[in-house]
Formats: C-alpha cells, sequence, structure tokens
C-alpha cells in the first residue's frame, strides 16, 4: 500500500523535500513507516524520536495502523503563538 | 456565526480556504473589528490577546522579524477544534483566531485571540486556554531572522536544533 508523507519545518529542512510516497507491507503501522523513512532520509535518524506522527491531519500514536491513501504528518515541536 | 472578512483576501491551500491562517498584515482596524464583532451577542466580557512579534536578543543579534510556516490544513482543523472546546466548556457567546504565517516584523500581530462570554473569568480563561492550545498543539513553526543576516528555527526543543544541524549553521534562506 502507499501512503503520502508530508515534511514540516526542521523536518523538511532534514529530508530535502516537502513530501514522498512510501510503499508500506499491508498492515504496516506508524513504526514501520518511521523505520522506512530513517532508512531512505538518514538525517531524521535522531530527530525523527523528537516527532509527533499525524495521519490524516489528526494526531496519532506511531502504533496506529496505517491504510492505503493515508496522507503522513511528520510533525517536529510546533512553535506557533 | 459567520465573521465578514473587512479589507483582507483569504488564504487558499491546495484549494481550500483558510479561517484561521492569514498571509495578510493583522492591522489593528482588523482587531477591532473583530472585537466590536465579539461584543455583540449580549455577553458582559469580551478578551482580547494579540500576540505581537518583540526584538528578542540572542548574544550579539537581534530578532527584527519572524516567518511562519505550518500545516495548513491541520492547523486549521486543530485550531476549529480548539475552539469548538472552548465555546462548549465556558459557555461563550463568540470566539474568533487569526494567526499570521509568512513574514511578521517587529511590533507587527503574529496572533489574535478574542473570546466573548457572559463574566469575565470565563472569557479569560478561555483566551489562556486557546492561546496555549495554540502554542502547545497546532502544527505552526516560526524562524527567527536578526539583524546580522542570519536565522534560526525556534523549537521548545533547544537540542533538537544539535541534531537538525550539527554545524550548528545559521540558514540565511527559509
Amino acid at each position: 500500500m502507499d501512503v503520502r508523507v508530508r515534511f514540516f519545518a526542521m523536518l523538511r529542512d532534514a529530508a530535502g523535500t516537502e513530501e514522498c510516497q512510501l510503499a508500506l507491507e499491508l498492515g504496516a503501522r506508524g513504526v514501520e513507516a518511521k523505520t522506512t523513512l530513517v532508512a531512505r532520509y538518514p538525517r531524521l535518524d535522531g530527530l525523527i524520536d523528537y516527532v509527533r506522527l499525524a495521519v490524516n491531519q489528526e494526531y496519532q500514536p506511531w502504533e496506529v495502523p496505517l491504510h492505503d491513501g493515508d496522507e503522513i504528518g511528520l510533525i517536529p515541536p510546533v512553535s506557533g503563538g | 456565526m459567520t465573521v465578514m472578512r473587512s479589507g483582507s483576501s483569504r488564504l487558499s491551500v491546495a484549494g481550500e480556504i483558510m479561517q484561521y491562517l492569514t498571509n495578510t498584515p493583522i492591522v489593528w482596524d482588523r482587531i477591532a473589528y473583530l472585537d466590536r464583532w465579539a461584543a455583540q451577542n449580549g455577553c458582559g466580557a469580551v478578551v482580547t490577546f494579540v500576540g505581537v512579534v518583540r526584538p528578542d536578543r540572542d548574544g550579539q543579534r537581534t530578532v527584527h522579524a519572524l516567518f511562519y510556516e505550518a500545516y495548513p490544513q491541520m492547523a486549521e482543523r486543530l485550531i476549529q477544534r480548539l475552539m469548538d472546546e472552548a465555546r462548549t466548556h465556558w459557555l461563550l457567546d463568540g470566539v474568533q483566531i487569526q494567526h499570521r504565517l509568512g513574514l511578521v516584523e517587529i511590533g507587527q500581530t503574529s496572533v489574535v485571540v478574542v473570546v466573548s462570554a457572559r463574566h469575565r473569568a470565563q472569557a479569560y480563561a478561555a483566551s489562556q486556554f486557546l492561546v496555549d492550545g495554540i502554542k502547545h498543539e497546532v502544527p505552526i513553526w516560526k524562524r527567527e531572522y536578526y539583524d546580522d543576516g542570519t536565522s534560526q528555527r525556534i523549537t521548545g526543543t533547544p537540542e533538537l536544533l544539535d541534531i537538525a544541524d550539527p554545524s550548528g549553521a545559521d540558514h540565511a534562506h527559509v
């Protein structure tokens, strides 16, 4: 199955891209996406431990099951206001 | 209740019109307009929080502007949820939020939170809840631009900057 990954702020700096498509095994969870992303973008290593996962624009635990077509957002600590 | 916009065009992201995020300066006329709107409905108290960019010093350099970016669709969704929670919990008569994206200079407004309620205690509490929620939950990020031409991302987790950029080099561009 394929998911769309969006990178923001310092995660975008580290990945060097705003988004990517990720092919995952059926039944994959957030953690598998995380592992796959670090393998593809080594500069995410370490950084990604501070990141909150969003799936379809909602915060989710990394254990959440993913589905084909999901939009994954990697959310580093926010600093609005 | 829908708030009519006075003299500012709405930000559109991927064909979706943004309600709470804006690229255009939040001028005092706009804030006064939101105040007047919130004061309708027979409320007893209007609390308006205005976040302003201040010239913080960082060693030898001084902030002269902030640049805000967001995960716009998710930010809109979370701001809407915060507003709904506040409206229900404190029985607000009105609530409005505007947050700037893009470059915001010293003295300019980065965020406005307007709430109106029967009594001031509710309005104060709701205002604080909303501002805290924006700062801690909503996916918006800022970068500080300094008077020496350098810039740096801002995060509540400072060690993250070292991991993100071990050289310590500043980025001159967004």
